[in-house]
């Protein structure tokens, strides 16, 4: 079948340029078979990554039709298919023509990285964001001395999801905090981090979740926005390790100061307290700590008080009728814990 | 316009009837969210039987600390609309993918958990609360809108055509990746906010953020990096050409309304672009006065969006 490929290039330090180039091959193929077929009938200055082309060494990620995607994962039936289901839901049907004729795939490189040329990327930021977070199960617990360090297969057995991670860079791509965000690590590098914190051979979890959770750089920074999630080729879910770290940090926090601390602290007292957040009540408590966070109240001011020339302040505040059966639920579930 | 539509199984004669769940922010800083919800369904006769019992849905917080806390308050919440025997109508993008995946989640327990499911109900049975079931749906106004009540016939209720209004959707993270089905969108492509502004006369906008994070998670704690999310959102959608953003999600809308002086500040240029929630845009285009629609109370004016549909 014929497919026209829109493919952003560019060298480094200059603008994209989107390039057609129309092919004919069997739909069975997968999109990293025809970016080959471009460059090798076409135009062999088409650059990008391949290596394994059996989405094990990651190396291929790229953006197909706008979202991170391993090229060898995804045949071109596939993506006619994700196109074709995409319209049907959403009833945009002004493409649907142009879909049987003649469908237009379009390739662009990683977001949230320098580009080097076309599809190749610079993954520098990268590799030094998984290395913050020391992605190796202690040196202490490597040492074999005489005998090997077992593990049971049920404590193997949690570390077999994360464990997928090819270190491909789909999730870094998506990820919106990193795009705003230098210091934050990155979701491949919490995904590796929590893979660490739950091997049963870590001794310094406590360091480690410490550490993971301490600033924006690690857990805290991350906007749950499921890009990750979503992205991922190999079903590792950053996001499900993010939120894992997060509760182990969260039942015994190191500063319960922190205001995303109380952040999560406050929603849940005040859920037992009215049932609905009285946002009046959760802006003194998160951002004024109890009126000790000078700094905090200072900068709610200026929010309250166009709030109230805008009409948008909430005067009033009606607690859930429903607050005694949640107030008492809560409690019944925080004594579990 | 579109002539594919994924079609409701509903007899488009009935009168459509939810359990509608407010949320927490529509009862207290978008008020007028609250206002334009009631205004719109009074006009188009969908009854809405609010949840006057409900809570907040943990905003996705809850399962940071339990999974088990987020599943059960939130069973709790779709329980009371099964009690009522009808779909749940969220018209938060937050709440509705917090309520709608614990939805699925507990759905999918019931034959693949059975014992954790049986922990859930446990829990609520203990308090006197009716168990969890999985015998409704939880639905966001902006998906009952396309799905149950149908363009067509929202179409024929248009009275103030908004043509000329550049639109841009900002839909919202939890709206389109909570869950893992969307009944009536694509999670990477979605349309139905653009099919609406069609259907209304207006004019959307394409532009990559649509999809993407408005940054109010972290604003309470990440203020910076919170708002200069939301400045990257609203500098795209100016210079794609917008008039105003149309969001589904009252978070959004703090962040990228309530917040814009400060994220004006971290961008360092004056952004001033009008953040209409869905239900106010459809209601003018059904004649609703913009005061019961509340568009006075928004931090960004809304006047220039009144003044270039004539209203003003």
């Amino acid at each position: 079948m014929q497919v026209c490929f829109q493919i952003q290039r560019q060298s480094s330090g200059s603008a994209p340029q989107l390039e057609q180039f129309l092919i004919e091959v069997d739909p069975r193929i997968t999109i990293l078979e025809c970016l080959n077929h471009i460059k090798w009938e076409q135009d062999g200055s088409l650059a990008f990554r391949k290596n394994c082309r059996n989405t094990i060494c990651g190396s291929c990620a790229i953006r197909i039709n706008g979202r991170a995607d391993l090229a060898c994962k995804q045949t071109l039936q596939n993506e006619l298919d994700l196109m074709a289901h995409a319209q049907r839901l959403t009833g945009t049907t002004a493409t649907e023509k142009s879909l049987s004729e003649c469908p237009k795939i379009e390739i662009s490189p990683l977001q949230n990285f320098p580009v080097i040329k076309d599809l190749v990327v610079e993954m520098k930021s990268f590799w030094e964001n998984l290395e913050q977070v020391d992605p190796f199960v202690s040196t202490a617990s490597r040492a074999i001395t005489d005998r090997e360090s077992l593990q049971t297969p049920a404590a193997r057995a949690k570390l077999n999801q994360v464990g997928n991670c090819i270190l491909c860079g789909a999730c870094y791509s998506e990820c919106n905090a990193k795009a705003v965000s230098s210091d934050f690590v990155g979701p491949h590098a919490l995904a590796k981090a929590y893979r660490v914190l739950a091997d049963s051979r870590t001794e310094d979890a406590q360091e480690r979740l410490q550490k993971m959770s301490a600033d924006l750089s690690g857990v805290w920074g991350c906007t749950r926005c499921f890009n990750c999630n979503s992205a991922c080729p190999m079903d590792v879910a950053p996001l499900d390790q993010i939120t894992r770290i997060k509760t182990m940090a969260l039942a015994n926090p190191v500063n319960p100061e922190l205001r995303a601390v109380r952040h999560r602290e406050v929603m849940i007292d005040l859920v037992a307290e009215s049932g609905w957040i009285d946002e009046r009540q959760f802006g003194l408590r998160v951002l004024g700590n109890h009126f000790r966070d000078v700094k905090g109240l200072m900068g709610l001011i200026p929010l309250g008080l166009r709030m109230l020339w805008r009409r948008k302040f909430p005067f009033t505040f009606h607690p859930s009728e429903g607050t005694p059966v949640f107030q008492s639920l809560i409690r019944a579930l925080r004594r579990q814990k | 316009m579109p002539t594919t539509t994924p079609t409701s199984t509903l007899n488009p004669k009935a009168v459509l009837t939810y359990a509608y769940y407010p949320g927490c922010v529509a009862q207290g800083a978008c008020r007028e969210l609250y206002l334009s919800t009631q205004a719109l369904t009074q006009a188009l006769g969908i009854e809405l039987v609010e949840l006057k019992k409900a809570a907040c849905c943990g905003s996705g917080t809850f399962k940071e600390t339990s999974q088990l806390l987020e599943d059960t308050v939130n069973a709790r919440n779709i329980s009371l609309a099964e009690e009522l025997n009808l779909p749940l109508l969220t018209h938060c993008s937050t709440c509705q993918g917090v309520l709608g995946h614990v939805d699925e989640r507990l759905k999918e327990a019931q034959t693949q958990q059975p014992e954790y499911f049986a922990e859930v109900n446990d829990a609520l049975q203990a308090q006197g609360c009716s168990p969890y079931r999985g015998t409704t749906e939880v639905k966001h106004l902006l998906w009952a809108l396309v799905g149950d009540y149908g363009l067509e016939r929202l179409a024929e209720r248009v009275t103030q055509k908004l043509s000329g209004l550049k639109c841009a959707a900002f839909y919202g993270c939890y709206l389109l990746r909570a869950q893992k089905t969307l009944p009536f969108d694509d999670p990477v492509h979605p349309a139905s906010l653009e099919r609406i502004f069609e259907t209304v006369g207006a004019t959307p906008i394409d532009y990559s953020g649509r999809t993407q994070c408005c940054g109010w998670p972290i604003s309470s704690y990440a203020p910076e990096q919170s708002f200069k999310i939301a400045g990257g959102r609203i500098g795209e959608a100016i210079t794609a050409g917008a008039d105003c953003i149309v969001t589904p999600c009252p978070l959004c809308h703090l962040n990228l309304d309530s917040r814009q002086p400060e994220v004006e500040k971290v961008v360092g240029h004056k952004l001033g672009l009008p953040i209409l929630h869905l239900p106010q845009l459809v209601g003018l285009a059904l004649g609703l006065k913009p005061e019961a629609l509340g568009l006075e109370r928004h931090i960004v004016s809304t006047l220039p969006v009144l003044q270039k549909l004539g209203i003003a």
